[in-house]
C-alpha cells in the first residue's frame, strides 16, 4: 500500500532530490566553476518531465495517502507546466544570470524547490497539504524576488511580496481554521460532504477570507495591487516564473476547491454573481491600466493581471468545458509569456533597461527578438492564427453555454483594447529609429527558447487538437 | 455571542478575532517593517488559537487542529527568516527600515 | 466552568494589586533622600559609556536563523519521539530523510561562511 503511495509521488520526490542536488553540487564546485549546474538542472527537469508524461497516459490514478493527496490527470497536466515553465526560464535567463558574481547557484536550488511547491498544490486533496505547498512557492519567491544583492529596487520589491503574501496567507489560514471549526475536516471531499448545501454566516465568512486569500494569488482585481511592483523589481527570469507558473499553481488550487468543495454548495448560486463581477472587473481593469504603462515589466504585469481574468471566465463555468478552456489556455499562456519574457530578458540584460522605448528600433537591431516578441504579444491578445485565439475560444465558448453571455461580451471588448496596447509595443520595435542603441545578436540557450516558444505558438494555435485532447482528459479527470 | 463568565469555544475564538484584526491592523499602521512582520506572526497565532481550539471543543478525537498548529508554527518561522534577511538586505542598501521610505517602486 | 474562570480573575486581580502595593509601600515609608550618585543608571557599579541604545552586529541574526531551523525541527521531533515505536521502522527512516534534508540546509551555512566570527 505504502509502496503505491511513493510510486504516485515520483516527480516530487524526483523535484526534491534534485534541489538538494543542486544546493550540494554548487557547494563541492569551487566559486569560479559553476557552469555545470545548468545542464544538471534542465537535463534533472527533462527526465521529470517525460516521467510524467509518461505518468499523465499510462499512470495508474486514484488518491493516495488516505485522501490527502490527488493522483490524476488534472494534476499531471499542471506538474507538465511546471516543468516546462521552469525549463524555459532557466534557459532564457542563462546570460543573466551568468552576469551575477556569486551565488547563482542557489537561484537553481530555489528555483526547482518552487516547483516542488507548486507541485503540491496543484495534487493536495487537503486543505493543510495545499498550504504547506502554497508557502513552500511563496517563501521561495520571496527570496528569489528580492535575490539581486545590492539592488535596492529588487529588495523593495522582495519585502512588498513578503508583507502582502504572508498577510494574504494568513487570511487564507483564517478562512480554513473557520473551514475546519465548521466540519471538523480539512480534506476537501470531507469539506464538501459535511458543507452541504446549507449558507449560514459563518460559511459565507469562511467563504470570503478563502476568496480573498487565493484571490491574491491569482491577482484578482481588487486583490491586483502588489502585482505590478513586485514584477517590475525582481529580476526578470523570476518575474516570469512568477507571472506563468505561480499563477497557474494557485489557478489549479482555485479549481480544485471551487470545484470539489463548493460543489453541493448554494455559495455556488449566491456567490457566482460575486465571481462574475471579480472576473469582468479584472478583464478591465487589468486591460485599461496596461495602456499607459512605459515599462515592459510593468506592462506584462498588467496583462498577466487581464489573462488572470480571462482564465477565472473558465472556472465560473465550472464545466468539463470551462475547466478545458482554463487548462488550454493556462499552457499555451506558458509559451506566449515565456516568449515575451525571454526576449525581454534578454534585451534587458542587453542594454541593461526595460522601458519600451528602449526597444526602439528592435526589429533591425534583433530581428529574431523583435519576431518572437510580435508573436508572443498577437498571441495574448489573440489574433487569429496564433494559439490565443483559440484558447480564448474555449473559455468564452465554455461560459456562453452555461448562459453568462455578458461576460463574455466584456472579455471580447477587452481583448480588442489589449490588442490597441500590444500593437503599441510592436510599433516601437518595427517603425521607432533606435539609431544611438547597440544591435543585440541572440545566441545560445536564449535563441533556442525564443524559436521553440514561437514555433510551438503558432503549432498550437494552427492544430490544437493534441493539446485540447489532453486538457479535456485532464478535465473530466475532475469534473464528474 | 454569549459574554457569560465560562470558558467555551466562543472566548477562544474571541481572543483569535481580537488578535488577528490587532494583526491586521498593525499590517496597515506601522512604520516600522520589523513591527509589520510581528503583526503578521500575531495574525498567524490567531489562526493557531482557533485551530486548537476547535480540535479541543468540537473534534476531540482527531489531531488535524493541533497538527495544523504545528505546521503553521514551521511556515511562520521560515516566513519570519526570510522577512528578516530581507531587511537586512534593504538596510544595507537604503539605511532604513520606515516602510513609508520603501516607495521607489510606484503603482 | 464558571468557577475556573473566576479563579483566573481573582489571580488576575491579585497580580496586578500585588506589585502595586509592593511600589506603594516603600514610597510611604523608606525616607527619600536622593542626592547625583544615586541617581545615575547602574550598570554593574561603572558608569555607562556611550548611548544605551546601541545596534548589535547583524551576525547575531545569522547564528539566530541557523538556530531557528534547528529549534523548529523539534516541533516535529517531539510527537515522533513520542509515537515512533507504534509507528514502526518506516516513520523511523522517514525522520532520518527530514534530518539529512535539514543537515544539507545546515552544511549549506557552514559552507557559505554563516558560522564564522566577523
Amino acid at each position: 500500500m505504502v509502496s503505491t503511495d511513493f510510486l504516485a509521488i515520483t516527480p516530487e520526490i524526483a523535484v526534491a532530490v534534485l534541489a538538494l542536488l543542486l544546493v550540494a553540487v554548487a557547494l563541492l564546485l569551487p566559486q569560479g566553476a559553476r557552469k555545470g549546474l545548468v545542464p544538471l538542472n534542465v537535463f534533472g527537469l527533462l527526465g521529470i518531465l517525460a516521467y510524467t508524461v509518461y505518468d499523465f497516459f499510462f499512470g495508474k490514478m486514484g488518491p493516495v495517502f488516505r485522501g490527502m493527496y490527488y493522483h490524476d490527470q488534472f494534476a499531471d497536466f499542471f506538474k507538465i507546466l511546471f516543468l516546462t515553465a521552469a525549463i524555459l526560464v532557466i534557459l532564457s535567463s542563462r546570460e543573466y544570470i551568468g552576469k551575477w558574481p556569486a551565488y547563482r547557484g542557489n537561484f537553481y536550488a530555489l528555483l526547482t524547490a518552487a516547483i516542488l511547491g507548486m507541485m503540491i498544490m496543484a495534487s493536495s486533496a487537503d486543505l493543510l497539504t495545499f498550504y504547506v505547498g502554497l508557502e513552500l512557492m511563496t517563501i521561495t519567491f520571496y527570496i528569489l524576488v528580492g535575490y539581486l544583492p545590492h539592488d535596492g529596487r529588487s529588495s523593495e520589491a522582495g519585502i512588498k511580496y513578503l508583507v502582502l503574501g504572508a498577510s494574504s496567507s494568513a487570511i487564507l489560514l483564517y478562512g480554513i481554521s473557520f473551514i475546519y471549526g465548521l466540519t471538523g475536516s480539512t480534506q476537501l471531499s470531507g469539506i464538501g460532504a459535511q458543507l452541504g448545501s446549507s449558507l449560514t454566516p459563518p460559511i459565507i465568512l469562511a467563504t470570503v477570507f478563502l476568496l480573498a486569500g487565493l484571490g491574491f494569488k491569482i491577482s484578482l482585481v481588487p486583490f491586483h495591487m502588489w502585482a505590478p511592483d513586485i514584477y517590475e523589481g525582481a529580476p526578470t527570469p523570476v518575474t516570469a516564473f512568477l507571472a506563468v507558473a505561480s499563477k497557474a499553481a494557485a489557478f489549479a488550487a482555485v479549481i480544485r476547491i471551487y470545484l470539489v468543495t463548493l460543489e453541493h454548495q448554494s455559495f455556488v448560486q449566491t456567490g457566482v454573481a460575486l465571481l462574475l463581477i471579480l472576473a469582468a472587473l479584472t478583464m478591465i481593469v487589468g486591460n485599461l491600466v496596461a495602456i499607459p504603462q512605459k515599462n515592459i515589466k510593468r506592462l506584462l504585469a498588467f496583462s498577466s493581471i487581464a489573462q488572470a481574468g480571462y482564465l477565472m471566465v473558465g472556472v465560473i463555468a465550472e464545466s468539463v468545458a470551462g475547466v478545458k478552456g482554463v487548462l488550454f489556455y493556462a499552457m499555451i499562456y506558458v509559451f506566449a509569456n515565456m516568449g515575451a519574457f525571454a526576449v525581454a530578458t534578454y534585451v534587458g540584460q542587453a542594454q541593461g533597461s526595460d522601458e519600451i522605448r528602449d526597444y526602439a528600433g528592435l526589429a533591425r537591431r534583433s530581428p529574431l527578438a523583435a519576431a518572437v516578441m510580435t508573436a508572443s504579444v498577437l498571441s495574448l491578445a489573440g489574433i487569429p492564427p496564433l494559439a490565443g485565439f483559440v484558447g480564448k475560444f474555449y473559455l468564452f465558448s465554455a461560459v456562453i453555454h452555461q448562459g453568462y453571455t455578458w461576460i463574455a461580451y466584456v472579455g471580447f471588448v477587452m481583448s480588442m483594447v489589449s490588442v490597441y496596447y500590444y500593437l503599441s509595443v510592436v510599433k516601437v520595435m518595427y517603425l521607432g529609429e533606435g539609431a544611438d542603441l547597440p544591435d543585440i545578436p541572440v545566441h545560445g540557450a536564449a535563441k533556442f527558447t525564443m524559436v521553440f516558444t514561437m514555433l510551438i505558438t503558432l503549432f498550437i494555435g494552427l492544430y490544437p487538437t493534441p493539446l485540447a485532447q489532453m486538457a479535456i482528459s485532464a478535465a473530466t479527470s475532475l469534473v464528474k | 455571542m454569549n459574554f457569560n463568565l465560562s470558558v467555551g469555544l466562543s472566548t477562544y475564538l474571541l481572543v483569535g478575532a481580537m488578535l488577528f484584526c490587532l494583526g491586521l491592523y498593525g499590517v496597515f499602521v506601522k512604520k516600522n517593517i520589523v513591527a509589520v512582520l510581528m503583526s503578521i506572526e500575531l495574525m498567524l497565532n490567531a489562526v493557531n488559537l482557533n485551530f486548537v481550539a476547535f480540535n479541543r471543543f468540537l473534534a476531540v478525537s482527531s489531531v488535524v487542529g493541533q497538527v495544523a498548529a504545528l505546521f503553521v508554527i514551521v511556515l511562520a518561522a521560515a516566513e519570519v527568516a526570510v522577512g528578516l534577511a530581507l531587511v537586512i538586505a534593504i538596510y544595507r542598501t537604503r539605511h532604513t527600515t520606515n516602510t513609508d521610505e520603501f516607495n521607489w517602486l510606484k503603482w | 466552568m464558571s468557577d475556573n474562570f473566576a479563579a483566573v480573575g481573582v489571580l488576575l486581580i491579585f497580580a496586578i494589586a500585588l506589585p502595586l502595593i509592593m511600589m506603594a509601600v516603600p514610597k510611604l515609608i523608606a525616607p527619600n533622600k536622593p542626592n547625583k550618585e544615586k541617581l545615575t543608571p547602574y550598570e554593574c557599579g561603572n558608569e555607562t559609556i556611550g548611548r544605551t541604545w546601541i545596534g548589535f552586529k547583524s551576525n547575531y541574526f545569522l547564528y539566530a536563523l541557523v538556530f531557528t531551523a534547528f529549534d523548529v525541527e523539534t516541533v516535529f521531533l517531539y510527537p515522533w519521539a513520542l509515537t515512533f515505536r507504534k509507528l514502526g521502522t518506516f516513520a523511523f527512516v522517514e525522520m532520518f530523510v527530514f534530518i539529512a534534508i535539514l543537515l544539507v540546509g545546515f552544511w549549506y551555512a557552514w559552507k557559505e561562511g554563516a558560522l564564522e566570527w566577523m
